[in-house]
């Protein structure tokens, strides 16, 4: 304001005095809006209130001012104030809460944890599911994860060296390479449940069959006799079943009963009763008859 | 069921109804309740609400037995089994349906809570869905809290004693007391899936400073801006004290019942119209109290009045101090004599214990034969608290008791 005053108190010429007047009426029409727009929203601002009211009362001065000519030392600025009522902006307040619209973001969270069917989380319990679900807890847990898992695949390593170690006698390393791991690889296959070892041959002479099995029965054989000759007991010896004969297997669309050969079909006696639902007493009929 | 030798304990009036039976069922000694509005010329004998309860007694036990006189005014009441929803019997699909008359005044919490009381001790889960035309799900003028204050004020409590999981009130549909403040058309399921042998001792002796206010405005039938209203005035009271204030905003149509009219015999009419506000406040130990209010059913109440009403109410449940509210103590106590033989404690306000309906309590529970309560000052404090110690009867479930 002083160094608005000063700038009249200068001699300046008149055209450029009035556009600079010109220039500050928009300039103070423009922060005008701007207050009564602030003024609307929030309080009316003590500081801004005076700055503002005083530009208008020097627009009403420039007019007297044009009238009087250049050479106007203006009023002492007391007397130009008390003849500005100041207008005071009527607050209302109606309550300090802010707005609940429960369309805001933490308010939905807030939501869909309250109005479930099920009884809301008490403090303590919201507050410790708050810290489960920390970045530092969550480490933590993964840690002891990892921790786990990498124990877990130490001792596995480890059943499978104890288990394994004997094929190992031969070979430096201790991870099997070439024919070691075949057998090892058999060996885990056993362990899981395989009916028979991958080694075992399926396919041979029958002449070389019955050599093994003769050969593998007379073991047996001599070994129980020199255990009872000696004293020993040994286990009970285990017998094979017999498979059933009534019970083979037959392709498909072949006859269920009797044996199909040179395109006809033969039944046996014990076919026959069969048939004819066969009991005892009538295989007996059958001979006393004969 | 346990002793059919012992006699039946004699009791006398309609007051505190279902907490005596709910004692009965739990305790199996057989009730004779006489005098039961006995002097009241117009309507002796029991109310439709509590006849109501007795059927639902029925439908959750197995092989309980009533007989009720000629005039109402005795009830000869045998206990059975608590078999909840168990399949067969008289549950289909593994929930019991309850309907309650259209003549009902009182809330359904009158009958949510007492049941929530027999779960835990069931052999199944209990899965109950009240429907009909008696269903008021809101706050009543007979003193019934709402569905949410019981979800969030009383459900919770449960926690403390060992039974959280599978708690389930899910309110299907709101409704306001109907015309007269009778009947409603609301739909309510519980589920209560967690049965155990014996709730936990319970010594809650730190009431701790409220932490945070939550609560639900409910508006069936009528305009959401009366939730917003009524949230508005809460608040207003509210926030100076506990910044951490949120009332969430429920509004659903009214509920459709049959209303068979004379022209129409298939006429629906709509029912249960109002509004209303329950708000909880919980303190840093997870101590709860709760208020209610809801718009009367003549209506005339501005929706700010009932924002204040509860408001205020929230406050005066939260001056009167201790570690519940007078409408949780009943619950309390209950689970608390029901407990393992050893002595809980539990502090409370002064006038929560006066309370008419805790003496009451405590009177019918040394006529079961549970030990008497003993009281004595809180030390610390100078607010006049009380520590209540309550010896439970180590009775717990006998549905369970083999497993």
């Amino acid at each position: 304001m002083s160094g608005k005053r000063g700038k009249e108190v200068a001699v300046v010429s008149r055209s450029a005095e009035i556009e600079t007047h010109i220039e500050n009426y928009a300039a103070n029409r423009a922060s005008d809006a701007f207050r009564q727009f602030f003024e609307t929203q929030f309080k009316p601002l003590k500081l801004l209130s005076e700055t503002v009211a005083q530009p208008a009362a020097s627009t009403a001065n420039e007019n007297e001012d044009e009238d009087s000519g250049s050479e106007w030392d203006g009023f002492p600025d007391r007397e130009e104030e008390k003849e500005i009522p100041q207008v005071e902006v009527e607050v209302i307040e109606h309550n300090k809460t802010a707005p609940n619209t429960p369309d805001d973001g933490p308010d939905k969270v807030a939501r869909k944890a309250f109005m479930t069917a099920k009884p809301p989380p008490s403090v303590s319990e919201a507050s410790s599911a708050r810290n489960s679900s920390t970045p530092a807890k969550k480490k933590e847990a993964d840690d002891e994860a990892a921790a786990d898992a990498e124990n877990l695949k130490n001792d596995l390593a480890l059943q499978r060296l104890l288990k394994e170690s004997h094929l190992l006698d031969s070979a430096t390393d201790l991870t099997p390479s070439g024919k070691n791991r075949h057998k090892a690889m058999d060996l885990r296959l056993l362990s899981l449940g395989a009916k028979a070892s991958l080694f075992e041959q399926q396919k041979m002479p029958m002449s070389h069959r019955k050599g093994i099995n003769a050969k593998a029965s007379k073991k047996e054989e001599t070994r129980r006799r020199e255990a009872k000759e000696n004293g020993i007991i040994l286990e009970r010896p285990t017998f094979k079943a017999k498979s059933d004969p009534k019970r083979r297997e037959r392709g498909v669309g072949n006859p269920s009963i009797g044996k199909f050969t040179g395109s006809t079909l033969k039944l046996s006696h014990r076919d026959l009763i069969n048939m004819k639902g066969g009991s005892r007493r009538l295989t007996a009929k059958g001979k006393a008859r004969r | 069921m346990a002793t059919p030798s012992q006699p039946p304990i004699r009791l006398t009036t309609h007051r505190n109804f279902v907490y005596r039976l709910v004692l009965a069922t739990l305790t199996g000694r057989s009730v004779h309740i006489s005098q039961i509005r006995s002097s009241s010329p117009s309507n002796p004998g029991l109310a439709p609400h509590e006849i109501s309860f007795l059927r639902l007694l029925e439908a959750v036990t197995n092989g309980s037995q009533m007989e009720i006189s000629y005039t109402g005014t005795i009830l000869v009441y045998k206990p059975g089994l608590i078999t909840g929803s168990a399949a067969g019997l008289g549950a289909s699909g593994g929930v019991v349906k309850h309907e309650l008359p259209s003549g009902c005044t009182r809330g359904v919490s009158y009958f949510l809570l007492p049941l929530c009381l027999l779960a835990p001790f069931s052999k199944a889960p209990m899965n109950v869905l009240f429907t009909g035309p008696g269903v008021i799900t809101s706050a009543t003028p007979t003193g019934d809290m709402s569905v949410d204050s019981a979800r969030t004020a009383v459900l919770p409590l449960y926690s403390q004693f060992g039974i959280f999981n599978n708690i389930e009130l899910r309110i299907l549909r709101r409704s306001n007391p109907g015309h007269n403040g009778k009947g409603g058309g609301g739909e309510v399921q519980l589920t209560f899936g967690h049965q155990v042998r014996l709730p936990k001792t319970l010594h809650l002796m730190n009431s701790g400073r409220i932490k945070k206010v939550r609560g639900v405005a409910y508006s069936t039938g009528v305009s959401a801006s009366n939730n917003a209203r009524m949230i508005e005035t809460a608040r207003g009271i509210l926030n100076p004290f506990v910044p951490d204030t949120y009332v969430f905003s429920d509004v659903s149509s009214a509920p459709l019942v049959r209303a068979p009219g004379e022209k129409i015999p298939s006429g629906k009419q709509r029912t249960g119209l109002g509004f209303g506000l329950s708000l909880v406040a919980e303190s840093s130990t997870g101590c709860l109290f709760s208020a209610d209010v809801a718009s009367p059913p003549a209506g005339g109440q501005p929706p700010e009045d009932v924002g204040k009403h509860c408001a205020y109410q929230l406050l005066e449940t939260i001056s009167k101090g201790g570690c519940a509210s007078s409408a949780a103590a009943p619950t309390m106590f209950t689970l608390m004599a029901m407990g393992s033989e050893d002595v809980g404690r539990l502090q409370l306000g002064r006038e929560v214990v006066a309370d008419e309906n805790i003496i009451q309590l405590a009177r019918d529970l040394t006529k079961f034969g549970a030990a008497g309560w003993g009281i004595r000052d809180a030390g610390d404090n100078l607010d006049g608290d009380v520590i209540v110690s309550v010896v439970g009867r180590g009775i717990g479930n006998v549905g369970r008791k083999v497993a």
